[in-house]
């Protein structure tokens, strides 16, 4: 009886369950007004015009070759579609058409502007190479500018698909993924969290989109041209320390994953908030959850899981992030203009999919520890284990839409099914003790859980 | 504690007298006997019986290599007895002591001339490979080959780096040795009455005597051997960081005070230099260091201080060993719950990089250290074919093709050996693929007149499937090679005494067994044949005299140091 024909991925998103309305939303759970946003659209395309002059004349005086892009405005750009559709439940709505869109353009349109991003400007340069944990922004990414005045993060491939975290190494110096990026997207969708910003693959020209169009003398520093005659760039910090060589092209195309910016901090501010579950991020240190099995009581009791939602949202983070094998998770970040009520960011996902052959328990802990659980996001993951929905078929299909398909290799798919089964083991298991009045919480009818 | 512990061995010592003194009463005439056949000629010491044994196995023109050359000669020796200043030497127990040290005692731990004697002796007389296959060991036919048997121009005392009457009394450690040894206790056969002879120092001290003008050590030396094997063996009692350097590497102190530097394992053996490494940030491999220092042996050049590869336990040798509080910090317990540490250097020493046992032993190479720079001073120079260290810039020799012509005319590439040195250096380098040779070492007391040290081949064996030609650059451009080493290349070009066989053979010895994979060995000999391609064209193109210099008819002596006083 089991149907296997057509596609698995347009069978999941037509289930009901993919069809559950969010309610109504009122203008105030909008993240951006569109005049707002138009505004702020107008004042970028107008600093680009006055930076362009300056930096066209510096370029003739330092006689490099710079290559100067068209620039369009255009208010119907995907991406200021996408801002425009974020709202208090999440980033984007499943069936948005200015997300394909939006995926579609980072994967080809031009870039006309390569910088830093904006945390590594942030660190003016000072490299301390005796820190064990490196600030993020040390860690080799660029922001890349469309024609369309669209922004996106670049991550550079640093590890071949079928290369796996060494087994030494510590959750933080472990490698940034440019396809654990794409992956954690395509998962985040397909769990229908929707807490990503799109992330597209792209094999990007070394040369003719990063270092021809970057404006900062700084970045074009860090440009080389290896002895295999390939051209090379490295972070600087990382390169100074002698603890990352340089990224390079193959002669000049590199691919790298691209995550769509999010609105600027100026029209949406956000907040960055420690993980209740943080790792101690030394290499003994034991952090109280660790060592505590009732941790969760005690953050039951302090603000903001006291009440609402915020906790459960806490918990559909772990699960997706132990889905990933993800333990790099120490801060998310909220929407200010939502509270505390609005939706966690998933950002920054490039430490996942590192170990196919492990499945990391400890990241399940604030699942395991406060024993609770939405009941939409259960009875997807419910969904997801079933075979004519399983969660490595659909995922393998969603990712066949990327260009640097394969973006996992199999093992990782496979992964994906067993720590799914885990998951729901553990919930199971809540329920055998709790009962499932206290597990599970019926969402959008009863947001807020007091136990 | 200590008082205790003193009190303790002298009872020991007393009773172990008695004990003595009864054998002694039992044995005398027999021992007696023996002794007088072992040291009768030499006058007592036992090392002097080593060349005369070795004679045996390496042909008549050895025994007086060895008591020329790569040994000091009866003489010198009694001039270092008498710098031991240890008190009450005598004969007769010294001789009692040797007897039994031949009888057994294998076991023990300090003595590490007593323990290696016994099957070093062995191994002497009856062929260097006695544990590789003896019937086919091509190594033992390459050194009976008569260009491995060229002497060395007789040694004056100006050509040794040692003047031994003067020197040794600065090596504080190596005759404290001897007394803290008895305070110890462990060595109650050792009597503190016994007398200090040359082979009792430490295997790396005999080494240091050993260094000349043409060597770092002899080509057939039961020193060396021993000195390997306590490379591997000897407890390591400190350990610290090098400083300066870029890459980590520890200084281990043995239990004989011997030093050596560790090289940890950094990459695997299958692992080459991704293709986009520039050579500045390429990683020291131990193995290249060990495989440097075969391969030099090899080629019969000698100028490379001995390597041995070692498993280290990082706990209980590094880390509980040292006290040095920046390299003790650095260790940690991996989530795989392996002992791991970083230490603290300029290159690659942070998390991402960090060494890791497995759960707590590692690979790495011990190099012996040649002797304090305040006893023997050492000039470095700069290669004249040194790279640029930059990504973009290209160095001088690089855009001219005349620039040895240049060279040849800077002292010191103007007279002497020197150049022909650098040619040596230069082949030995691009067998290996070593692109990182940005200064060479001499002996000051030397003068000008000396091999030069190939010191630091970490960077060598990182790519077998690429052969970097520039490396040979030095040879294309001059266009000259010593007459010894140009034959010995061609006959390891030869089947039977083909290079990779040679050796996988000789690295066979090393704990760290297989130290290079195949394609490394082969690489080798597809590199060789490039040199000889290289020289085969200069003849062509120079003629043979020209590019061949004569270094092996006639006076040796005239040929190897012109500048020789």
């Amino acid at each position: 009886e089991l149907d296997d024909r057509g596609s698995k991925m347009q069978r999941l998103f037509s289930h009901p369950l993919y069809n559950i309305q969010t309610p109504e939303l009122n203008p105030e759970e909008r993240l951006l007004q569109v005049e707002q946003l138009i505004e702020y659209y107008k004042r970028k395309v107008s600093h680009w015009e006055r930076r362009k002059k300056l930096h066209e004349e510096a370029a003739s005086l330092a006689n490099i070759s710079f290559m100067e892009q068209k620039m369009t405005y255009d208010p119907d750009a995907s991406w200021l579609k996408f801002h425009l559709g974020i709202n208090r439940y999440a980033l984007y709505s499943r069936d948005d058409p200015a997300i394909l869109q939006l995926l579609s353009d980072m994967k080809n349109m031009t870039i006309v502007s390569a910088d830093y991003t904006q945390d590594e400007k942030a660190l003016k340069g000072a490299c301390d190479c005796t820190q064990v944990v490196k600030p993020s922004g040390h860690h080799l990414k660029l922001a890349l500018k469309m024609r369309n005045f669209g922004k996106a993060m670049f991550k550079p491939m640093r590890q071949q698909r079928d290369e796996e975290t060494p087994e030494d190494f510590f959750y933080f110096v472990d490698f940034q993924r440019h396809n654990a990026e794409i992956a954690a997207f395509h998962l985040d969708r397909i769990l229908d969290f929707r807490r990503v910003p799109p992330v597209a693959g792209r094999r990007v020209n070394v040369t003719g989109e990063v270092l021809q169009v970057a404006h900062s003398e700084d970045l074009r520093a860090v440009f080389f041209t290896s002895p295999a005659n390939n051209t090379c760039f490295f972070s600087k910090c990382l390169y100074v320390c002698k603890t990352e060589y340089a990224v390079c092209g193959s002669p000049d195309l590199l691919e790298g994953s691209l995550s769509a910016y999010l609105p600027g901090l100026t029209v949406a501010p956000r907040i960055s908030i420690p993980n209740p579950w943080k790792r101690s991020y030394t290499f003994s240190g034991r952090e109280q959850w660790e060592l505590n099995p009732f941790y969760c009581d005690s953050v039951k009791q302090a603000y903001p899981y006291n009440s609402g939602n915020r906790l459960l949202n806490i918990i559909d983070m772990s699960i997706f992030d132990f889905l990933i094998g993800n333990m790099d998770r120490h801060h998310y970040e909220i929407f200010t203009k939502f509270g505390d009520e609005g939706l966690l960011l998933h950002l920054d996902n490039a430490r996942g999919f590192g170990k196919h052959s492990h499945d990391e328990m400890s990241i399940l802990a604030p699942l395991s520890q406060c024993c609770m659980i939405k009941q939409s996001t259960l009875l997807r993951l419910q969904l997801l284990a079933r075979p004519e929905f399983r969660l490595s078929d659909v995922m393998r299909e969603s990712l066949e839409l990327d260009v640097l398909r394969p973006v996992l290799t199999e093992p990782h798919l496979l992964a994906l099914d067993r720590r799914l089964q885990k998951v729901l083991r553990v919930v199971q298991r809540c329920i055998r003790r709790l009962g499932q009045n206290e597990v599970i919480t019926k969402d959008f009818i009863k947001p807020t859980v007091t136990p | 504690m200590i008082l205790f512990r003193r009190f303790r061995v002298l009872i020991l010592m007393v009773f172990l007298v008695a004990c003595t003194l009864h054998i002694m009463i039992d044995l005398l005439p027999k021992l007696e006997k023996r002794a007088v056949g072992a040291h009768g000629e030499e006058g007592g010491c036992q090392c002097a019986q080593h060349p005369g044994r070795e004679a045996q196995g390496w042909g008549k023109q050895r025994a007086r290599t060895a008591a020329d050359a790569g040994w000091p000669n009866k003489h010198t020796l009694r001039i270092l007895q008498d710098f031991s200043s240890e008190p009450g030497s005598n004969l007769t127990s010294h001789s009692l002591e040797k007897s039994a040290a031949g009888a057994d005692r294998a076991g023990e731990s300090g003595g590490a001339s007593a323990k290696q004697h016994k099957p070093l002796m062995r191994e002497g007389t009856g062929g260097r490979t006695a544990s590789v296959n003896q019937a086919a060991s091509r190594l033992s036919a390459l050194f009976e080959h008569p260009l491995y048997k060229v002497d060395l121009p007789p040694l004056t005392d100006d050509d040794t780096l040692f003047n031994v009457n003067n020197d040794i009394r600065f090596y504080p450690r190596a005759t404290g040795n001897q007394g803290w040894h008895n305070e110890e206790g462990d060595e109650d056969e050792l009597s503190p009455t016994a007398e200090v002879t040359a082979e009792s120092y430490p295997n790396w001290l005999r080494f240091h005597i050993g260094i000349n003008r043409y060597e770092l050590y002899p080509r057939h030396s039961l020193v060396l051997d021993a000195l390997l094997k306590d490379l591997v063996s000897q407890r390591i009692t400190s350990v610290a960081m090098k400083s300066g350097g870029t890459q980590l590497k520890l200084i281990m102190t043995f239990q004989n005070y011997g030093q050596a530097l560790f090289k940890p394992m950094k990459q695997t053996r299958e692992q080459e230099t991704p293709p986009d490494f520039f050579y500045f940030s390429d990683f020291e491999r131990h193995n290249s260091e060990i495989a440097a220092f075969h391969l030099d042996r090899i080629l019969d050049f000698r100028r490379v201080p001995p390597v041995a590869g070692r498993l280290v336990n990082m706990t209980s040798e590094i880390r509980d060993v040292t006290r040095d509080k920046k390299l003790w910090r650095t260790f940690f317990i991996s989530p795989a719950n392996n002992v791991c540490f970083y230490g603290e250097c300029s290159y690659y020493c942070s998390t991402e990089h960090a060494l890791c046992g497995k759960p707590d032993q590692i690979e790495g190479s011990l190099a012996a250290f040649l002797p304090d720079l305040n006893l023997a001073k050492r000039k470095t120079w700069r290669n004249p074919w040194r790279r640029s260290y930059h990504k973009r810039k290209k160095a001088e020799w690089e855009v001219d093709p005349d620039y040895c012509d240049e060279v040849k005319q800077t002292p010191p590439y103007d007279r002497g050996t020197r150049l022909l040195d650098i040619m040596d250096m230069t082949i030995f380098d691009f067998l290996m693929g070593n692109m990182d040779r940005h200064h060479y070492e001499t002996f000051e007391k030397f003068g000008n007149d000396t091999f030069i040290i190939h010191l630091d081949n970490g960077r060598g064996f990182g790519k077998h499937s690429h052969d970097e030609l520039s490396i040979l650059v030095p040879l294309s451009q001059c266009c000259r090679v010593r007459k010894s080493t140009y034959l010995r290349l061609q006959l390891l070009a030869k089947e039977e005494y083909q290079l990779s066989s040679l050796m996988e053979e000789s690295l066979l010895r090393d704990r760290l067994s297989p130290v290079l994979i195949q394609p490394h060995l082969l690489a080798m000999d597809r590199r060789l044949r490039l040199v000889l391609q290289v020289l085969a064209g200069c003849i062509e193109k120079e003629g043979y005299v020209n590019v061949v210099e004569e270094d092996l008819s006639g006076d040796t002596a005239t040929h190897r140091g012109p500048g020789h006083r």
